[in-house]
């Protein structure tokens, strides 16, 4: 338990990165979402400003500021969409609180548990969406959930490869 | 009070934003006229200001990486093709020649079956303009089947002008930016299009399914229509033209939601998911170009020259026709004619004809057979009443050579 639960000072610890990185990397997560589906077709099973965004929100363990980032990034995703501008917002808005309240009681320095968040929260993302579509919008959307869990664990599996190489340009004491 | 909101104000910033952003989703969806909610077509400005923002911040990068990945491939493609360059131009512009003399013919024609279908009252429409756009980027969503090309308002592009491949329909403009342009495609839920089965001539409404797979939704329980069948647009949605194709039926199952409705699924003509340049439709009017009409003003020239000759053949076949002897003398009356012949065809003589040797059996022999000798009725059947009388009014002759008309 002590493996999971962030009761060590290093666990504790406040992730810092140049200002640059909190500006560049969600830039670069919004444009390859935008670019790489025109490569890989039907087989883009991933959501990039969600891993940025968890990543961040577990990192900073501020809630108000993966809340935030959460929302910014998910209004730009429904900007180039042709759906209504928020539906992705307050769903990664929820996911950026979570994230961010899940840093403080979880060690986030544990690779597997962030990847396993990553797909639990990937799914919370979608159901959110879909609430929002169907419950509050009132809006008729089919839905595709084996794309959904393709995209969850293709999202796993980023978070896998790119949060060690994100770790790299840390600020450290 | 102060203790409150830095206590919870975790929670309340999340619930801040999450109150502006239902506000702002309340304002972009309306209950339509049958009671269901629907997103506004049309964005708002506001809306449109934020989509605009980010199409501004994510279309550059996608440029570049577009422009960096084609110009890295195309270098040593066009390295290559240079070395027979001078050639195949010389070649081409003889192809080009040839083609437009060609092309001048058929745009004639395909005015022509305008005037001919306008006369009929159809109104089809035809593809005289189009805009090649190349893809840069998509929505990066599942649910949202929507890409942007590299050409918007300053290219002429408008909302709800089709977009197409040469292999088929692609989908619509559904907005329009300075320099670039969203495209919603024919495989999104929210897409519509009227299509017609090329066969059975069954219509349906195009849309795409949460797979993002194309379906003819609302068609009868309809045995007839088989996997391969083809589809096309059927030109009433007032954005496809009609007849384009859509794609081949690939399977046929029945619709969820209602019974005895079918759902087609097909297989998309146009390549989807694998589209790097399209064309905009920029207009379905006839719109011919300088060239074009230079073309075909040197078309519509050679055709006057061509009634020309026909016309001085025409002069100098009745310049030889007067030369020569004529068998009708325009001047006389049609009794005076010189070839005139008042005896009526084929006449038919009073009597059958004498045999020239009669014996007992012939007609002549039966009636007097007992009075006449044989010798003399040779002779007398030699020359019958009916025959003599007839060469008396035997016919003169045709002359050698007939007068001639006066000049």
């Amino acid at each position: 338990m002590s493996v999971l639960s962030a009761n060590s000072r290093h666990s504790l610890e406040i992730h810092r990165f140049p200002i640059l990185m909190y500006a560049l990397v969600p830039l670069i997560s919004l444009v390859l979402q935008a670019w790489l589906p025109r490569v890989l077709g039907r087989f883009a099973w991933f959501d990039l400003p969600l891993v940025v965004t968890v990543y961040f929100a577990l990192g900073r363990r501020s809630p108000i500021q993966g809340t935030l980032m959460g929302g910014a990034l998910g209004i730009f995703e429904d900007a180039l969409t042709h759906h209504a501008i928020g539906i992705n917002g307050i769903a990664k808005t929820v996911v950026g609180f979570l994230a961010a309240s899940m840093g403080v009681w979880v060690d986030v320095e544990n690779r597997p548990l962030r990847v396993v968040l990553i797909f639990l929260l990937s799914l919370v993302s979608s159901g959110l969406y879909l609430f929002v579509y169907r419950v509050l919008l009132g809006l008729n959307l089919d839905t595709n959930w084996l794309a959904e869990l393709y995209k969850a664990v293709g999202n796993s599996v980023i978070a896998a490869v790119a949060f060690p190489l994100l770790d790299r340009f840390q600020i450290r004491d | 009070m102060e203790s409150f909101f830095v206590r919870y104000r975790n929670l309340l910033v999340l619930l801040a934003l999450l109150a502006v952003q239902i506000v702002g989703l309340a304002v972009q969806v309306h209950r339509s006229n049958s009671g269901r909610m629907s997103l506004d077509p049309r964005d708002s400005s506001g809306v449109r200001l934020i989509r605009l923002w980010a199409n501004a911040l994510v279309s550059p990068p996608e440029r570049l990486i577009h422009s960096t990945r084609d110009g890295t491939v195309n270098l040593w493609q066009n390295y290559v093709d240079l070395r027979h360059v001078r050639q195949q131009n010389q070649d081409l512009q003889k192809t080009i020649d040839r083609l437009r003399l060609e092309q001048a013919a058929l745009l004639e024609d395909a005015r022509q079956g305008e005037r001919l279908q306008g006369l009929l009252h159809f109104q089809e429409k035809y593809i005289y303009k189009t805009v090649a756009a190349q893809v840069i980027g998509s929505s990066g969503s599942q649910q949202s089947q929507v890409f942007y090309i590299g050409k918007g308002e300053d290219d002429g592009l408008k909302r709800d002008m089709a977009v197409i491949t040469p292999d088929g329909i692609v989908g619509k403009v559904r907005e329009v930016y300075p320099h670039s342009a969203q495209v919603l495609m024919i495989n999104d839920q929210t897409s519509g299009a009227g299509v017609i089965l090329e066969t059975t001539r069954i219509r349906g409404i195009l849309r795409g399914n949460a797979a993002g797979r194309l379906e003819i939704v609302g068609i009868l329980s309809d045995n007839r229509i088989q996997p391969g069948e083809q589809v096309m647009t059927a030109g009433g949605d007032l954005v496809f033209p009609r007849g384009l194709p859509v794609g081949q039926v690939q399977k046929v199952v029945p619709d969820p939601d209602r019974d005895s409705f079918i759902d087609v699924i097909l297989k998309p003509a146009a390549q989807l998911d694998r589209l790097d340049e399209v064309l905009v439709v920029t207009s379905t009017q006839p719109h011919f170009s300088a060239e074009q009409q230079k073309d075909m003003a040197t078309s519509q020239t050679l055709d006057g020259a061509q009634v020309a000759a026909d016309a001085a053949q025409k002069k100098a076949s009745e310049v030889r026709e007067e030369r020569l002897p004529g068998l009708v003398e325009p001047n006389l009356p049609p009794e005076q004619q010189p070839l005139h012949d008042s005896t009526p065809p084929n006449p038919i003589p009073a009597q059958p004809p004498a045999p020239l040797h009669p014996d007992a059996f012939s007609p002549a022999a039966e009636a007097g057979s007992d009075t006449a000798a044989p010798a003399q009725q040779g002779t007398q059947q030699a020359a019958p009443p009916g025959q003599a009388k007839a060469g008396a009014k035997t016919p003169k002759p045709h002359p050698a050579t007939p007068p001639r008309r006066k000049p």
